[in-house]
Formats: structure tokens, sequence, C-alpha cells
């Protein structure tokens, strides 16, 4: 952790910000404490550190204490802080689907959700679906059905596909093709996705 | 990327209400709006105030009267999904479940889907627009076949939502707390056209947030739909759409609300149309003629005169799929 | 025809002598052609695959470029001042760096740009950049630098850019050269023998590949020694352009790309930000990589160019095309890039009068780059809904009519042979299949659902480059590794190699190791594009594995003293045919114990010498339009492809799929927009406003039919390409059965409903048929 810290640190605020950002260090540091969530000795870290707030995530199961920039999407935090790089970028902005990942079991985009409104909840990559080197029921549906090309987009898609089948674990084709309607995939890998789906639906059981 | 800001978490809604009044500040509730427009440069913020963890502005509740109590914060996907919402309310499920993907849905809350900034790719790209403090609408004389084609004057935005219009036809109230305390209005009276204010949607103002939404209770022998039609499958805006509420007696409408999206800055209420249908049962004239009232006095821009052909199509149907129901 | 570069310069290598020289394919196969898994499946679905944008160097930095935000301006002034005082930032550079003036956008008169020039002609251009220890350091910093700009008039339109008076985007007007003209026959005589003749203009729109992997390079200098991870299709080329660009030897540039993210023709040449990383690393001294953000990738990493073709036909009622005229009207950007879409008409149907003028003009607008068949689902659209005109004019069915004049010479090569014409099998086992004629003949409908039903036909027509070496290495325990030169890009290219080689030695494929798309370490193989990295690496690595048995069994003739004509590798053993029956595993041979290793090289062939071999395909759609609100849906689908023999049918079906989605994209969504009239600018430079097909906009109804014509002369393998026919007739045949469907003809694409109803609504009229 303390690399993290180090790295992060190095990430101070730009120069076109500078007045606002030493109006809101202070700011930044009270309204934290207004949260109730940051104990006192890492608020005088923060305070020290600028613009960097203190941040629980727990990921896969596990929890991760950090530092981060309020901007810092999850994505971000996810693939360049915890180095979970099975989580793609592929537009950083909400319209593709490849950074999909479960927030308490439910699919959302990590590009599109700031790192500290994920505190508090459960978060689930494409890694936290393997069973230590052993693939998850619904990446071996995948790999079976050849539900991919380029495979940029898989991750996403698998974790969309795992999101859907815990909220409909036998889904018609219907609410396949609807439940993977915010996953691209420009390969356009559509027809074995939707036979993946169906087939993970099986091996989940 | 998107520009710096600090971020606060206030733990009450008067704590939040006070946060906001500052000016800088912005509203943070699901964020899927919020961030794009961040990133786009679309809005600029000195900080953001988050609201998405005040438990008391979500979910669905029904009082005692029978009138339903929507938080806000509820998510597209909640109410997509509320077996009471899809009995009762079936356009406003339909119009949550049409709203943009999946994942989005999860993320994205009703009252924002409702507040949500136009998707005018002058106002979102890299034009200095009217909306945006600009000299002109690039709309006018531009790329505009994604337009509106009534109500628009220097302003030329299609309101985006898909849930308003059939919230409007079921017609909603919603609730708005601010610095002056709280208030309860028409969502009908919630949205503001280019022609009163082209810097703005609704009646926002600094330090207001939209609490709730307010829908009465379910009448019998009422249905309602929301149909849209979009360029692509699914992950799309309308190109058009409508919002449907009709009370019938015995075949014969009672009642009738048509209230359009795609085609407008706000959306839609035609009462022209509405007055067709009511006291009559829904066959192909009624329909044919409610759906021409609709575009009536619509004035396309050069590249949406469709949007003409498309309303009067999509009204038809709806009005015709709902005499079959 | 192909605007990528040709990477391979000199001679072929030589060719494997010999027996595996001689190959021919298989008769009968055991692995080859099986619907199987992909090799790196796991990596795929488990997260675990690196992708260049993934890769994370000690000490890395991250760069942003700052790009000219007008259609057209020059650079006056640029001040970095600011930005260079900002925390993080470790280099900027910008045109007046030294070692930034490297030329750029080669035309016939040599460089017609910069990496930063100050004459920017389209939106995008790039004007400086930026190194800084964060991503959001290094854009902070990037919107920082403050640009004058001198604004200058700008010309986005195709047509308009023709005009005498259009704003110049280079110097000495906008054509871009002369027209190029192509002539057999008399077309003129061609005409006045037909009992029909058509003319129609047909336009379609700009395409962007986006990739779901946007581009990104990490480049990171030792001395003078630069090793570059590039997001490409094929790291040979961009060796070698990198090279030039900064002036080092082949040996001092070291490219490696192995997951890939997609490029459907964007990533086969080097692009811009790949040498500024490597300026970047230079300055700062530390690597660097470098993202293109979505928006970005919209700009300046190609397009397929918009075209409006002009298409004349002649038939005789007995079915005979007299002749084909087509004029072109296309646009490759601001700098020279072809917008070619003439091949089409000169090869897929017999005719003996073809005349084709083409035209390319600069716009300012971003440059185009080969994306999947370039130039023809252009030509497809106007062709094929042509075809489908003069059938309904003369009276027979659209199938039919093409199946009676499918040359089987390339008409363009001097009437050469092809090696083998799968198209009419295509037609008719693909109608079959569709049960075409049912659907053909249902009554059409007076509801406001319109069904109907179309076919299209294509072919692909560039044969390869058909060069590549393929190093197999046998370990000791039997077990392989396998080195190729070749991008995998999706496709499954590793996965049908090690298949090859499986075969032929008879490994299992978890036992085959790939090292591939690296050039330290790899052969060489051309770019993964152009539908031919089938057919240029897969000779080579069959070739490859048959050297190596060679080799085996002849250690192993000497090892058991046994005539090496007796000994056959199976299962992993050596095993004599004749009495006594001996079987030695492969690992128990004392020399290969000692070696610890076989090498077998396979080098590709040139050729076939006097024949062409191209993949043919036919491809039938069912739509069903909505008349109340222009909505087409795209219902069924089926594709019947000549491809040659299909080396694996599980990733063949997958990416015929893919060719599918991306026609449906072409036929129905996908357009550039730009501000022509204002501004210049791109108005929806992001995947929500410029549309892509999702999971609701491919039907689940989808059939891939594989029609073998058991080619023995296209290569050792029998297989042909099949990356660019998946994609050429799918829109025509979608707008085919928009017409069956409605009797209104889309003469542009994309058919949105905006279009479809204005046309309905002329129909209506009476305008329209």
């Amino acid at each position: 952790m303390e690399k993290e810290k180090i790295d992060a640190a190095q990430e101070s605020s730009p120069g076109i910000t500078r007045r606002g950002f030493l109006q809101t260090v202070g700011i930044g540091t009270l309204e934290i404490a207004v949260v109730g969530a940051v104990a006192p000795a890492v608020q005088a870290e923060t305070r020290q550190r600028g613009n960097l707030v203190p941040l629980t995530l727990k990921v896969n199961g596990q929890r991760h204490e950090l530092h981060v920039e309020p901007r810092w999407t999850l994505l971000y935090v996810l693939r360049e802080k915890l180095e979970l790089t099975g989580t793609k970028p592929g537009c950083d902005r909400g319209e593709c689907g490849a950074c999909t990942v479960l927030i308490d079991d439910r699919p959302r985009y990590s590009c599109l959700t700031l790192a500290l409104e994920a505190d508090g909840h459960e978060i689930t990559t494409v890694e936290g679906l393997m069973h230590g080197e052993q693939l998850g029921p619904v990446q071996e549906a995948f790999v079976q059905e050849d539900g991919f090309q380029c495979g940029f987009c898989t991750p996403g898609q698998v974790v969309a596909a795992e999101g859907l089948l815990r909220h409909t674990a036998n889904p018609d084709i219907g609410e396949i093709r609807t439940g993977m309607s915010g996953n691209l995939c420009r390969c356009g890998a559509y027809g074995h996705i939707f036979k993946a789906v169906q087939r993970a639906a099986i091996l989940r059981k | 990327m998107i520009p710096w800001f600090t971020y606060s978490r206030p733990n009450s809604l008067k704590d939040a209400v006070k946060q906001l009044s500052v000016p800088g500040t912005r509203l943070h509730a699901g964020g899927t709006d919020l961030l794009g427009c961040l990133r786009d440069g679309v809005v600029a913020a000195d900080k953001l105030v988050s609201i998405s963890h005040l438990a008391e502005l979500r979910g669905i509740t029904r009082t005692g009267n029978g009138s339903v109590r929507i938080g806000a914060l509820t998510t597209l996907t909640e109410i997509a999904e509320h077996p009471y919402i899809m009995e009762h309310y079936a356009a406003l499920s339909e119009g949550a479940s049409s709203a943009a993907s999946p994942q989005l849905r999860n993320q994205g809350t009703i009252g924002g889907n409702i507040s949500q900034r136009p998707r005018c790719w002058y106002f979102r790209g890299d034009f200095h627009c009217l909306r945006k403090g600009g000299e002109a609408c690039y709309a006018v004389a531009g790329e505009n076949q994604f337009h509106c084609i009534v109500g628009g004057q220097s302003c030329f935005i299609v309101h985006p939502s898909d849930t308003a219009p059939a919230l409007i036809a079921l017609e909603a109230r919603v609730r708005i707390t601010g610095p002056q305390g709280t208030r309860t209005l028409p969502l009908e009276s919630f949205f503001v056209g280019p022609q009163k204010d082209f810097t703005r949607e609704n009646v926002l103002d600094a330090g207001d947030i939209l609490t709730e939404i307010l829908l009465p209770a379910p009448a019998a022998n009422h249905r309602s739909s929301y149909r849209k039609v979009r360029a692509r499958g699914a992950w799309d805006f309308a190109l058009a759409g409508v919002a449907l509420s009709v009370r019938f007696s015995n075949g014969i409408v009672q009642l009738a609300r048509i209230v359009l999206s795609g085609v407008a800055p706000v959306p839609w209420r035609v009462r022209e149309a509405e007055k067709i249908v009511t006291g009559k049962e829904i066959d192909d004239e009624t329909a044919s003629q409610a759906a021409a009232a609709c575009v009536k006095d619509a004035v396309p821009l050069a590249k949406n005169e469709y949007k003409l052909h498309l309303v009067r199509g999509v009204v038809e149907e709806a009005l015709l799929a709902m005499k079959q129901a | 025809m192909r605007t990528d570069s040709v990477n391979y310069m000199g001679e072929s290598p030589p060719e494997t002598q010999g027996q595996a020289g001689t190959l021919t394919p298989w008769e009968e196969t055991t692995v080859v052609g099986k619907p199987l898994p992909r090799v790196d499946a796991y990596e795929r679905v488990s997260g675990s695959a690196v992708y260049t944008q993934d890769i994370v160097l000690p000490g890395m930095l991250y760069g942003a470029i700052l790009r000219c935000p007008h259609a057209h301006a020059k650079v006056k002034h640029v001040d970095t001042g600011k930005a260079a005082k900002m925390p993080g930032v470790h280099g900027i550079i910008t045109d007046s760096t030294p070692g930034a003036n490297i030329p750029w956008y080669h035309g016939a008169k040599g460089a017609m740009s910069r990496l930063f020039d100050p004459h920017c002609r389209h939106e995008g251009e790039e004007v400086a950049a930026v190194a800084a220890e964060s991503p959001h350091q290094a854009w902070d910093a990037a919107k920082a630098i403050t640009v004058e700009y001198e604004r200058l008039p700008f010309v986005t339109d195709i047509e308009d850019a023709m005009n005498s008076g259009a704003p110049p985007v280079h110097e000495g007007g906008n054509r871009d050269g002369d027209s190029s003209v192509y002539q057999r026959g008399d077309t003129a005589k061609g005409f006045a023998e037909a009992d029909v003749v058509l003319e129609e203009t047909y336009r379609t729109s700009f395409e962007i590949h986006t990739p779901m992997e946007t581009h990104a390079s990490v480049a990171q200098w030792d001395g003078n020694r630069l090793t570059v991870w590039d997001s490409t299709q094929g790291v040979f080329a961009v060796q070698s352009s990198l090279a030039e660009s900064l002036g080092l030897p082949l040996s001092s540039v070291r490219v490696a790309c192995h997951y890939m993210g997609g490029g459907f023709g964007s990533k086969l040449d080097l692009s811009k930000h790949t040498v500024i990383a490597a300026l970047l690393a230079r300055m700062a001294a530390r690597p660097v990589k470098v993202t293109l953000t979505r928006e970005e990738s919209f700009l300046c990493v190609g397009n397929r160019p918009a075209n409006i073709i002009k298409l004349k036909a002649g038939v005789k009622k007995d079915g005979t095309l007299t002749a084909l005229e087509l004029t072109n009207l296309g646009s490759g950007g601001a700098y020279p890039a072809s917008s070619s879409v003439g091949y089409l008409v000169r090869d897929l149907y017999l005719c003996p009068n073809v005349h084709v003028d083409e035209t390319n003009v600069f716009i300012n607008a971003g440059t185009a780059r080969a994306m999947r068949a370039p130039g023809f689902p252009q030509c497809a659209w106007a062709l094929e809904q042509t075809m489908d005109a003069l059938a309904e004019k003369i009276g027979v069915d659209p199938v039919e009519f093409r199946v009676n004049i499918i040359p089987t010479v390339s008409q363009v090569r001097n009437n050469m042979p092809f090696t083998s014409t799968g198209l009419k099998r295509c037609l008719l086992e693909g109608a079959k299949a569709f049960r075409w004629k049912e659907a053909r003949e249902r009554p059409r409908q007076d509801g406001p659902i319109r069904r109907g039903v179309g076919v299209a036909a294509g072919m692909w027509g560039w044969e390869g480059e058909t060069v590549s070496t393929a190093i197999v290495k046998l370990f000791a325990d039997g077990s392989v590794n396998l080195n190729i030169g070749a991008s995998d890009i999706g496709t499954g290219t590793k996965t049908v190699m090690a298949m090859v080689v499986a075969e032929e030695l008879g490994v299992p494929l978890e036992k085959i190791q790939i090292e591939y798309a690296d050039t330290g370490t790899t052969s060489y193989a051309p770019g993964s594009g152009g539908s031919q990295t089938v057919v240029a690496n897969a000779p080579a690595v069959r070739k490859g594995a048959v050297e190596v048995r060679n080799q085996l069994l002849e250690l192993a003739a000497d090892e058991l003293k046994r005539p090496v004509g007796e000994l056959v590798l199976k299962d992993g053993a050596i095993q004599t045919t004749a009495e006594p029956i001996k079987k030695v595993p492969i690992s128990d041979l004392q020399i290969l114990q000692r070696r610890q290793m076989i090498v077998g090289v396979g080098y590709r062939d040139r050729g076939p010498e006097g024949k062409v071999a191209l993949p043919f395909v036919a491809q039938f759609a069912e739509v069903e339009v909505n008349i109340r609100t222009g909505e087409t849906k795209v219902v069924r689908f089926l594709a019947a492809h000549d491809s040659g023999r299909a080396l694996n049918s599980l990733t063949f079906e997958n990416q015929v799929f893919g060719g599918i989605a991306m026609g449906i994209g072409f036929a129905t969504t996908e357009q550039r927009i730009l501000d022509s009239r204002q501004t210049g600018k791109m108005v929806n430079a992001n995947w929500h406003d410029y549309k892509i097909p999702t999971a609701m906009d491919v039907p689940v109804d989808q059939t891939c039919i594989s029609i073998d014509p058991h080619d023995k002369e296209c290569n050792n393998t029998g297989a042909k390409g099949l990356g660019e026919p998946a994609t050429i007739p799918a829109a025509a045949a979608i707008a085919n059965a928009v017409y069956h469907a409605t009797g209104v003809r889309l003469k542009q694409a994309p058919i949105t409903p905006m279009q479809m109803l204005s046309l309905l609504a002329q129909q209506q009229e009476g305008g329209n048929r």
C-alpha cells in the first residue's frame, strides 16, 4: 500500500485550478470528516497530501485502503491503482460496456462511477469470477461457445452476463438480448455471446 | 478526462441543500449524466455534492390513499421491474426500461432521468452554443436531424427523457426541496422551454433537489403505454415516442393524456389530440385524426421533416395498440 | 483497393523445397476443420490477457496529445510555458522540438505534411504532446497549452470540394491526381445491345472502424534501441515505418503486440501517436504510454470513405449482362488515401464491356484507412441493388439471374482462371437453406409491418502478400513451440495455426506454445488484414511442421535402423508400418534427448502460378419494415461462403456473424456526420451518436454455411480468405430485402428511419416506384 500512496501523491491538482485547489483542501477534509468514515490519523494525512481523500474499496471480497482524487473513476482505480486490468477501458464515457463490473450484484459501468461512490459497496470484476486459476461457469461458457473475437469487450460481456444470471437464472433469448444490450462488441460476436449466456445458465446450476 | 473537483457527501437532505446553494457546486445522484457532462466540458464544477447514499430518497412506496411515492434516487431498473408499477403504471415501466442500457438503468435515477441535460450534439460537443453561453444555436443551420419540430425558439433541443412523458401522462407531481423549503408541483410545470429561458430545462434553482415523484392512485379501466422509436435497436434516445394514458368506459375513452418525446424541448403534451379521442372509441379514424393533431403546429427544420411522419405513425400505432390491449 | 502499406518490398523469401514444398491440401483431417475453442480463450475470458493498454512498465509516463479543434487552420503560436510547470509534467513536444520534424502523409510529389505540421487540414490534427506521471496530469497539461490559430476556409463535403471555388485543402486544388479509368470492351455498343438499361446514383456514408481497444502504444528506449508495444494488426509494418521515421536500422526497433482489441484495418499502419510516444520517451528518458481517447479514435486513425457511385447497367432479356459503367466520386480525406470502389463491377459477373471512372478528392476531414474490405461494401451497395433491379425488369429471380453470369476467370486479370469458384454453390445452396423461394413468393402484406427477403453476392479481390515464414520447434518431450509473425486480431489465427501443427504432428493443442507478432523474436508475416492471414501463414506453418516431422523420421530411421519410408509419426510416437511393428515415443529417441529440439522452417510459396485464388460469398437477409415508423429490423440472415476449407468451423462461423453485424451497421445506422455548413467539425465523435450495432440489432436467427469447393490449387491448406467477404454483400442484401418488403429502393446508406420515412412518403405520393 505504501507504493500506492506515493504514486497517488505525485498526482497533485493542476495549476489551472490552483486557486480552487488551495481553497478546497480544507473543505475536502472537513466534509469527509462529516461522513464519519475516516479515522483522525487518516485525516491528518489527507490534509498534508492536499487533494487526495481516503477511501476503502471492497473488490472481489478484499478490502483496499487507498487515497484517491475525487475525480478518479472506479475504472481508473481498479486498473491503475489495484492493477486489476481485466476491466477494460473502451470509451471512458459510458457508451460501450467494456468496463462493466458488478456493484452489489448489478452490472454497472465503472467508467461512469466515481471511485468514491463505490465506497461501502461490493465490487466484483472479471478477476473475481475466477476460482483460483479455474474459470468460473460463465467464463467457461464463453470459451465453449466461442463468445468473443478480439476479447477486449469480453470481460465486460462476461460480467454483464454474470449480473444478468444472478438476477434472472433462466433467461429466455429476449431477456438475454436485452440483458446484453449494454455491451458493444465491434467484432460482432453477438450470435455466439447469446449462445454463451444460454450455456452459462446451465453451467451455473 | 474529468477536470478536477472536490467531493462531499452530506448526511442529510438539509445539509445537501445548504451545500448546493454555493455557486460552483453540482448535485451527484446516479452520476451517469453528470460525469459525461463534466468530461465533455458541458458543465463545470468546483465541487460535487453527492446524495446517492441518502436512503430516504430511494424506493417505491404506496401511501394510504393508494397513491405511489417514488424517491428521486430510485433507479430506472427498480422502477422498470417493480410489479406494482408494471401493473398500474405501464407507461412508466416501459419508459424506464426503454431508456439507456441495463448498466445505466442500474445506476441512473428517476430524478436524474427527468432532469438530465439535453443530448443535442452541439450542446454536448465542442461548440460554444447558445445554451452554453454562446451566440447562436448551431442546429438552426446545421445538422438538425435529431432536433425539435415544435416548441423550439432560439434553441432547438429535444428533451431526452423517456420517463418524463410517461409520468406527465400519468399525472405525476414532483416534490422539490430547496433553500426556501419544500414545494410540490405537477411534473408538467417542471419543465422550462427555450422561449422562456434557453439556459435551463426545468425550474430547479441553485440548491433545489428533486426529492420525490408522486403518482395518483390507479384508476379503474385505466391503461397506459410508452412507445419509443430510435435509430438503433437499443441504448439510444428517442427519435420520437409517445406516452399514452387512457381511461375507458365500455370501450369509450373517458379521459386521455398524450405526451410526446423526442419532438420538443420539453415533454410535449398534445391536448388537441386528447380531445379528439375523448368520448369516442379508438378506431382507425380517431387514431389517424389524433395523430395528425400531434404535428399540426410542428415546423420542421431542414433535416427533420421525417419526424412529422414518424410522430403520426407512432401515435397511430400506439393508440390502436391500446385499443387492442 | 488496399491502402495499407505493403511491408515486404523485396523478392519473396526462398520457398520450402522438397516434400514439404509440394504439399497438396489434406484429403482428410483429424483436427483441422473441427469446431474447437480457441487456444487463448482462457486468457481472453479470465481478464489475464495483456493488451497494449494494460501494459505498465517501471517508471512509465502517460502521454496526451493536443489536437487542432478546427477543420482547417494554421497554428500561429504555441505557448507551452504554463503546461511545462504543471505537476508531474516531464516533457512537451511541438513542431519546433528538435527531432519532431518528421515527414508524414506521402503523395506523388513526396511528403505533404509532418508530425506536428502547423497547417492543420482537419479537426484532430496533432499540435503538441505532453508526457506526465499520470494520465490526468498529462491531460490537464495538454489542456493548459495555449494555441493561437488562424482559421481557414474549409470544405468537408465531397461534391462541394469539386467546385471551382472550393477552399483548397492543398495547393493545386482538391482533386487527388487524375481520375483513374478502367476500360474493357465498348460500353456504348454494350448498352445499344441491351434490352434493359438502368442507371442510378448510390451514396454511402463515411464509417469509422472504432475497434473496442483504441489505438495505443508504449515506447521504451534502451540507449539507441527502441521497443514499442503497439496495438497493431501488423508488427512488421509498424517496425519498418517507425525505423524509417526515426532513422534507425530495423534491428534497433522492436515492435510487439500480443493481445489486440480489434482493428478492422485502422491498425495496419504506423500512426502518429506511436512516433509521439517514442519521441516523448526519448525526451523524458522514461517509458511512455499513449492511449487515444474514444473521441480521438473517430478523428484521426482512419475511416471508410463515403462514395457517390453512378452505376449504369445493361442486360438482355435472356439475362446476359451487356455493359457496366461506374463513375465514383469519393474522398479519402485530407491526405492521399484510396476511395476506389470499382473492383466488383469489373470482376464479379461476366460482362464484356466495362468502364470505370474513379475520382478521389481531398476534403478537410480525417484520412481514410483500409476498412474491412475497402471499397467492396460500397460497390456491392450499388452493384447488388442494380442486379436486383435488373432481375426484376427482365422478370427473373435474383438468385437465378446471378447464377447464370458467374465467371470462372478473373476478367480484370486478363481472364486468369480462378483456382475455384464456389459462388454458384453459395447462391444455390444458400437459397435452399434459407428457403428463399418460399419467402420470396410470400404475398406482400398490406399491414404496417412488411416483411421481405433479399440476396446479394460478392467476392474479395486481393490475393494477399502470400509471403511468410513459420518456425516450428519440437521440444524433447514431444511438445511444440510455434513461432509466427502474424497478429491474432480476434479471428483465431493462433488457434487455426496450432490446429495445422496438430494435424501434421499429432500433438494436442494444449501442448503447443505459440510465440507471435514480435519483430524481435518471430519470423516475418504480413499484417493481419485483407483476408490474407490464413492464406499467407497457414501454408508456411504446415510446411514448418512437415519439416519437423521429416527430420524426426530421418533421425528415427537412423536410430531404429529402419527405412524412413516405413516410419510414421502418430500420437506422439514413431511407428513402423512394416513388421516387426515398433512404437517409440518421441521423447524416447536418444537423438532428440541429445539435441533437445528439432526446428522446422516453413516458407510460404508464391502463387498459385498462373491462377488466382479468391473467396466468394452469397448472403440472404430477411427484414421487417414498420412503414408507420420507418424502423427496419433484420430478423434473419444466412451467409454462404466459399472461403475454401474452413480451418475451424467455430471461429469461421463467428467471423462470418461478425461480418454480418458490421454490414448491419453499414446498412442501418453508421455514418460520420460533419457540421459541413458551419464548422466542418464532427458532431458525432462518440459511440452514442455514432451508432454501431448492439445485441438488439443483430438477428438471433443467423446461419453460416461453408461451401468448400475442395480447392487443390489455392495453397497447401485449401483455405481462402474470410474476413472481408463476410461483410461485403451484407448491407446490399438488407437493402434488397427492404425493397422486397416495401417497394422502396434505398439509394443512400444507411437506411435510417429518417430516410425510410421520407422515401415511403414519396412512394405514397407516387414518386418512388
